[in-house]
């Protein structure tokens, strides 16, 4: 049987109600991951609530931390002046997900829930120390992103509940004077491609010494992961030439990859220690200027 | 396949400038409809899985995979398709007449998309760089001509159009 209904409801007390009603329905964003899904037959949804015509789920806000709708397209958060001059690393790497086409519909909420350890906009969101909001229609909990990931295409979101918002803490602003910097790289077969693997860094350093460190991988694990044995490491000392090999040996050390079409996992664990190697050089360099 | 799941559902949006309203099955993608319910074949299909840009068209301003947009969605939206882009003469836009100059069609099947993106371009920067044009066509494949063609096209269409403003 094929074919499903397709609700629209204006708020999320609406789409409660639907999914109350239909329990086996599943929620839509962008659908740009779902609806291949749907083509290629992995999932045979019979109805699908659409999160698009939720006004409160789109947009992005600042009071304190900086608050973004789970609907904000990945085409918004580029264009955003305040993402651009704050969180230029979650920019970068919106820029490199999919293609324009793509971005246009595809959402920050649908990036994070489709929990695909190449998921491009998790990374910068790991090290800028993100929060989710997380609501059902009994009220809403908040937690730390990075227990939003279970495993691969596996969020810890109950099936009633919705990300409704992604919050980043305003102390991770990129500032003058803040000494916080931060970076991002990625390597896909060509330039459109799901990451081989990715990662993002946030270093904050007085003089030479990492008064913090915030690193996290894509691809090379089976969520999104933060490499928090390297942050251990470079935190509280004093950068060098000997702590950065240090740093590249760990990260190859902390990371789980498989093999399969795109890379094998040998390759991907030898990419992530030379992006901490080429990471942690570029953003010294940058605090000696 | 089995039967289908008889689910209609009412849509009304502008296409190209008209006003439409059809009713169809909710499960339809948007390029369905355009093709199949309303008859407007320069919208292809290539992948249908958003890798192709085969299917590119205009939804309120920006370009998207038709392949990949729920039928439902667009409901009180504007699109421009391929076909929405000859002037009342009949005529060819300038950036159709540019792709056909610069040698940038082959067999034609990447055209309307590559069009189409290029369209939403240029609406939205009207001087690109090369390298901005290389970015805003990473979702157009083409398997025939090469991308220089394809590039140099777009890099005379804005030329032309900068000229006509
Ligand atoms: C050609 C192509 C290229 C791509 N390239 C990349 C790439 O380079 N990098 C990358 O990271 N991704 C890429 N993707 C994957 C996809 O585009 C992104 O993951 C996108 O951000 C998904 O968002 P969406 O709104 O389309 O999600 P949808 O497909 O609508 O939803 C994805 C999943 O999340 C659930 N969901 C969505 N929103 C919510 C919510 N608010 N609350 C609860 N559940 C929710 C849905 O139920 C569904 O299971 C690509 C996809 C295609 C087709
Ligand atoms: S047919 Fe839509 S992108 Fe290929
Ligand atoms: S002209 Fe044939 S695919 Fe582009």
């Amino acid at each position: 049987m094929i074919g499903y209904t397709y609700q629209k409801p204006g708020s999320v007390a609406e789409a409660f109600r639907l999914k109350e009603d239909t329990p086996e329905a599943l929620f839509v964003a962008g659908g740009t991951d779902l609806m291949v899904k749907i083509k290629n037959r992995e999932v045979s949804p019979k109805a699908l609530i659409s999160l698009r015509s939720v006004a409160e789920l789109q947009g992005i806000a600042v009071r304190g931390a900086v608050h973004i709708g789970a609907m904000t397209s990945i085409s918004e958060l580029i264009r955003n002046e305040v993402m651009r001059e704050k969180y230029p690393v979650l920019v970068k790497a919106a820029r490199r997900l999919g293609s324009r086409q793509i971005r246009n519909v595809a959402t920050l909420g649908g990036n994070l829930c489709n929990c695909s350890p190449c998921a491009d906009t998790a990374t910068p969101l790991l090290v800028l120390e993100a929060r989710a909001l997380l609501q059902n229609h009994l009220g809403t909990r908040e937690i730390p992103l990075v227990k939003l990931f279970k495993q691969p295409g596996e969020t810890c979101l109950a099936t009633d509940e919705i990300l409704t918002q992604v919050l980043i803490p305003a102390f991770n602003a990129t500032r003058k004077g803040s000494g916080v910097r931060t970076i991002f790289f990625k390597q896909g077969r060509v330039k459109m491609d799901l990451a081989v693997a990715s990662l993002s860094v946030l270093l904050q350093t007085k003089g030479n010494r990492v008064k913090k460190a915030r690193l996290a991988a894509g691809s090379v694990a089976p969520v999104p992961l933060r490499l928090t044995r390297v942050e251990d490491l470079l935190e509280g000392d004093n950068l060098s030439s000997s702590l950065i090999a240090e740093a590249r040996r760990l990260a190859e050390e902390s990371v789980k990859p498989i093999t399969d079409i795109r890379s094998s996992g040998e390759y991907r664990r030898h990419i992530v220690g030379v992006f901490v190697k080429r990471a942690l050089e570029t953003l010294w360099a940058r605090s000696e200027t | 396949m089995g039967p289908e799941r008889n689910m209609k559902t009412e849509i009304a949006f502008t296409l190209n400038g008209f006003p439409v309203s059809l009713s169809v099955s909710a499960h339809k993608r948007l390029l369905d409809v355009l093709r199949y319910d309303l008859g407007l074949t320069g919208t292809k299909e290539g992948c249908g899985e958003g890798e192709c840009g085969a299917c590119t068209v205009i939804v309120d301003g920006r370009a998207v995979n038709a392949c990949l947009y729920p039928a439902p969605e667009v409901d009180g939206r504007r699109v421009v398709t391929i076909e929405g882009l000859m002037d009342p003469e009949n005529e060819l836009s300038v950036i159709q007449k540019t792709f056909v100059q610069s040698g940038a069609i082959q067999c034609g099947f990447c055209s309307p998309g590559m069009i189409m993106a290029t369209k939403a371009l240029l609406d939205e920067n009207p001087d690109p760089t090369d390298e901005e044009i290389r970015a805003a066509l990473l979702g157009n494949l083409c398997r025939c001509t090469g991308y220089v063609q394809i590039v140099e096209a777009v890099r005379l269409a804005a030329e032309k159009l900068e000229k006509r403003r």
